[in-house]
């Protein structure tokens, strides 16, 4: 780890203005950003600690609607998101307890790992990005591995989840990091049906939109089975499973989510 | 007073006639609650004053030259002493065995992650923090880093008959080439040592297994005498092999102490044991078997093509078990060795049946379905009278008793393709066999009044040597095992054969033995008896119409040393432990995933000393046998070598989660008068041999796909599936 200086604010607006520093970088649960300190793959003049903001935490539901301050915990969302149970498993299933009671879903979704578990749940629940000046909708937010539509210096503050008639996530995991090595996110609400598939593509979380079309009609498991899964060219092929693998669960994983959510 | 025994002829199974009664049991271990409770000194834990903290700086070029070492770079880092390089210093451990320095490489670097120089600290931080950022610069040159590329060596084969025309002639004929990946070790204590020189003689504290050898590397290494070096190893975590030579923080430790005139630590880094000690060597197999249609072999051959740096003689003896299993009448085997530029390879946890057995064993498997016979059957129709190779006699061999009595034990016959679910359930075996050893080995027993204690440089590296060899002695002296002390792992003790290659048990426990039996004449003599009358009970000796407590007839202190070699029966008789592994599997047909229901493995290793331990090791095998079955490969960059799966998240051994609760393990009763005097054989590594064999034959039951390239991953078994439609 190269040495940095740490700011610890208590606002939003503070926060800002910290991240308004040359090489600066904002720090939240620190699960992914602090062993990438360590491994020296990142070197910021200014870290800034997002952890002593209280009006980036907590979970609430209004109207059918569930919102989470981007700072809460998994730990936290698993708890007491269960207005959106669906959302509170796939929380309860990140990591280990040592993540879970660090990472937050802001800091997952800023970061959009490609494997990570949050971004599958808000693509495929339509949720919004809010952050300190703005509105994004996941469909325009999440625009490939690692990359998102954040600006430089913009902090997401909550996440907002429309909460669907039905949902479900299945998530194969990586043994030891528990990481997916596909997940897929299931979802039939106001807004339709959504599949959204995290750990498979290179390009980051994505909509199966053959499945999504096929399940409109007909939510349920054998509405996925008569299509091709998708093409592996374009999957993550690494030490833990080849793209023709990963393109192979992505359909296993959409029945058995489909199937889930249908109870 | 010193003896020297040849182990020339049976001997007079003694364990059997004498009334201690705790050989065999499964006596706890004494050391037992120093390790659980964290007060056991491991090698790193031991403080030291002034120590100084070492970090390997490691080769970023995979062959070339050190060209320059900037020590101006981390000058100014607080904390920082000194940039230590010299000709002594060595690229990677010793081999098992080898008695004699590494390859001591200068300036040159033969493989990516090589140790270059080692930085020395006040802290480790600040060794580690520095020896990343010093900078070095190279000369590279171009060197092949896989086997297809490098250079390949074909040896000689071993084989009896006439292969080719035993195979060309044959009714059924199988012809299958299997890959393994390279595997590491990766004991649970990394490597460390602790250097201190005296004058001009040096003390080192190392995880090593096999202190005499590693006194000889250490000596050879830097120049000095034998009697100039003393090596500590009283407790070592885990060795598998990866600790049998010494290693290249050992040489580092001992040359920067030297040169700073202060104690020097150097401890491994979990990646650093990935990158910079011996692995297990990637294979191809090809194996050919030819039989009769009433399934007689009459054609063995298991050709094979491993890896290693220049300059190490070791080759992977992948065939070992393959060559002695089954009678035919023509075998051969070949093996080949491609020279790379990568991390050395040598000794890992049974080498040879580890990764051959996987192959051959599933190749027999596969031949028994061709058949279209119970591969039970066809193992059993098989065992041949003498060596096929030789024609040596077995001295002892229980394989049928074993094959039978597991069958009958798992519920073999059975065995039918079960569906639960997306779950296909399904069943396998696997025959087991490794080799038995006996090792030059020398023991001290010391017994005053009811205590004894035993000296040795023999190693307890998590197999229970401390409680084997107490139960050895308290059993020939008639003590209960809470009054024998053992001392291990010291140089300055009579030396012993190390741990390594299952021989332990079988080499330190006879000499522990005819060292006690030499008391037991002393005591004797005492008593005034013929040492055949001589009874030796709960420290009361009886004979010639006596009895008399040894704590009134040996008043002043009685010692007797022993050294056992082997001798006339390695030559006469052929010894191996025998076994036999079963394993049922659920496969699942939608993502591959493969999990062990249950394993049973029934073995048949000669006398066994302790039951619970024995038990432990033959269950540390078994879950090995699932890893390489499974989930166990390490992976090297095709570029440039270097070692990718560097930690245990990325090379996965099995974990609890993958390991079945229900792990049986069965001991048949068996003595070996043709191994040593103890009638043991060896046991740690026949509990991996043919173990994997056995879940992948059960994957192959249940799925009724074969795979050939191993392990087992899913994304491989859903392959198979829709290989096979």
């Amino acid at each position: 780890m190269y040495s940095f200086d740490f700011a610890r604010p208590t606002s939003v607006a503070d926060a800002v203005a910290a991240l308004g520093q040359e090489d600066a970088q904002a720090l939240s649960g620190g699960q992914t950003l602090i062993p990438t300190l360590k491994q020296r793959l990142a070197s910021p003049s200014v870290l800034v600690s997002l952890s002593a903001i209280a009006d980036l935490k907590g979970v609430s539901a209004e109207g059918g609607t569930l919102s989470i301050g981007a700072g809460t915990t998994h730990a936290t969302v698993a708890a007491e998101a269960g207005a959106y149970p669906a959302l509170a498993e796939l929380a309860g299933q990140i990591g280990d307890p040592a993540v879970r009671n660090r990472g937050t879903i802001g800091g997952s979704i800023a970061n959009n790992d490609p494997s990570a578990c949050y971004p599958a749940a808000a693509l495929g629940s339509g949720a919004t990005i809010v952050t300190n000046s703005r509105e994004i909708a996941a469909d325009d937010y999440f625009q490939g591995m690692f990359t998102t539509a954040l600006e430089e210096g913009e902090i997401i503050t909550a996440v907002r989840f429309p909460i669907p008639e039905k949902a479900a996530y299945i998530k194969f995991q990586q043994p030891a990091s528990r990481f997916a090595l596909v997940g897929v996110y299931v979802s039939k609400g106001a807004g339709g049906v959504r599949v959204a598939v995290t750990g498979a593509s290179n390009d980051g979380v994505f909509r199966w939109s053959e499945a999504e079309a096929a399940l409109a009609g007909d939510f349920s498991a054998g509405a996925v089975e008569g299509l091709a899964a998708p093409s592996g060219a374009d999957m993550i092929s690494d030490l833990h499973g080849s793209g023709d693998y990963r393109a192979h669960l992505v359909k296993v994983l959409t029945k058995r989510a489909v199937a889930k959510a249908n109870g | 007073m010193k003896d020297t025994f040849t182990m020339d002829c049976p001997q007079p199974r003694l364990l059997d006639e004498t009334h201690q009664g705790v050989i065999g049991t499964g006596m706890d271990r004494p050391d037992g609650p120093q390790k659980v409770s964290g007060t056991a000194p491991y090698t790193a834990d031991n403080p030291t004053e002034g120590v100084a903290h070492g970090a390997l700086v490691r080769a970023t070029v995979t062959r070339g030259r050190v060209a320059g070492i900037d020590r101006a770079s981390i000058a100014n880092l607080p904390g920082v002493i000194d940039v230590i390089t010299d000709p002594r210093m060595t690229r990677n451990p010793a081999q098992g065995m080898a008695g004699e320095a590494p390859v001591q490489p200068g300036d040159a670097v033969h493989y990516h992650g090589q140790p270059i120089a080692l930085v020395v600290a006040e802290t480790f931080e600040a060794a580690r923090d520095a020896a990343q950022r010093l900078k070095v610069t190279y000369t590279t040159e171009n060197a092949a880093v896989t086997p297809e590329n490098g250079e390949h060596e074909v040896g000689e084969p071993d084989a009896a008959g006439d292969f080719q025309r035993a195979f060309d002639s044959a009714e059924v004929q199988l012809d299958r080439e299997y890959t393994t990946p390279s595997q590491v070790s990766a004991a649970m204590e990394p490597h460390a040592a602790i250097a201190e020189w005296k004058g001009n003689e040096v003390t080192l504290r190392a995880a090593q297994q096999m202190v005499r050898f590693n006194k000889a590397e250490l000596a050879d290494t830097l120049g000095i005498d034998e009697s100039q070096v003393r090596i500590l190893s009283p407790f070592v975590g885990g060795g598998f092999g990866s600790k049998l030579g010494l290693g290249p923080e050992a040489a580092a430790a001992c040359i920067a102490s030297q040169k700073l005139g202060r104690p020097v630590r150097v401890v491994m880094p979990r990646q650093t044991v990935f990158d910079c000690v011996l692995r297990r060597s990637e294979t191809k197999q090809r194996v050919r078997l030819g039989a009769t249609k009433d399934g007689r072999l009459t054609a063995i051959s298991h050709d094979d093509q491993v890896s290693n740096l220049d300059g190490e003689g070791f080759a992977e003896p992948t065939s070992q078990a393959s060559q002695f299993l089954y009678g035919a009448d023509g075998l051969s085997f070949t093996q080949t060795v491609a020279r790379i530029a990568a991390t050395p390879a040598g000794s890992v946890r049974a080498p040879g049946e580890a990764v051959g057995m996987l192959a051959f064993e599933s190749a027999v498997d596969e031949l028994a379905q061709e058949l279209g016979m119970d591969p039970l059957e066809l193992r059993l129709k098989n065992i041949p009278a003498t060596h096929p190779l030789d024609g040596r006699p077995y001295s002892v061999r229980r394989l049928a008793d074993c094959l039978t009595g597991g069958a009958e034990r798992f519920g073999w016959k059975d065995r039918a393709v079960k569906r639960e679910g997306d779950w296909l359930v399904g069943m396998g075996m696997a025959s087991a066999a490794r080799s038995n050893m006996l090792v030059k080995s020398a023991a001290r027993v010391r017994l005053t009044g009811d205590r004894a204690v035993v000296e040795t440089d023999m190693t307890d590296i998590g197999t229970g040597t401390y409680a084997i060899l107490a139960q050895i002695t308290a059993e020939m002296l008639g003590l209960p095992p809470a009054q024998v002390e053992v001392r291990l792992g010291d140089s300055d003790l009579p030396g012993a054969s190390g741990s390594g290659g299952s021989f332990g048990a079988n080499s330190a426990g006879s000499a522990t033995f005819l060292a006690a039996k030499d008391l037991r004449g002393q005591i004797a003599e005492r008593l005034g008896c013929a040492v055949d009358d001589l009874t030796l009970q709960d420290g009361r000796a009886r004979g010639a119409n006596r009895e008399v407590a040894l704590s009134e007839l040996v008043e002043a202190e009685l010692t007797a040393e022993a050294t056992i070699e082997a001798g006339e029966t390695a030559e006469t008789h052929f010894s191996s432990g025998f076994g036999a592994h079963f394993a049922e599997v659920a496969v699942n047909e939608w993502t591959g995933e493969v999990r062990v229901r249950r394993m049973l493995g029934v073995m048949a290793m000669g006398r066994i000393l302790n039951e619970k331990t024995a038990r432990s090791q033959a269950i540390g095998g078994m879950v090995w046998g699932i890893g390489g079955a499974l989930t166990e490969e390490m992976v090297n960059d095709s570029r440039d070598g270097h070692v990718v799966t560097r930690d245990l998240a990325n090379y996965h051994v099995a974990a609890h989660a993958d390991v079945p609760r229900d792990m049986q393990v069965v001991f048949l009763e068996e003595r070996d008068d043709w191994a040593n005097p103890i009638q043991t054989k060896g046991i740690g590594e026949l509990g991996i041999s043919g173990a994997g064999a056995a879940v992948l034959n059960a994957i192959a039951h249940a799925t009724g796909v074969r795979i050939y390239d191993f392990p087992a991953t899913p994304d491989k078994v859903i392959a198979a599936l829709e290989a096979k439609g």
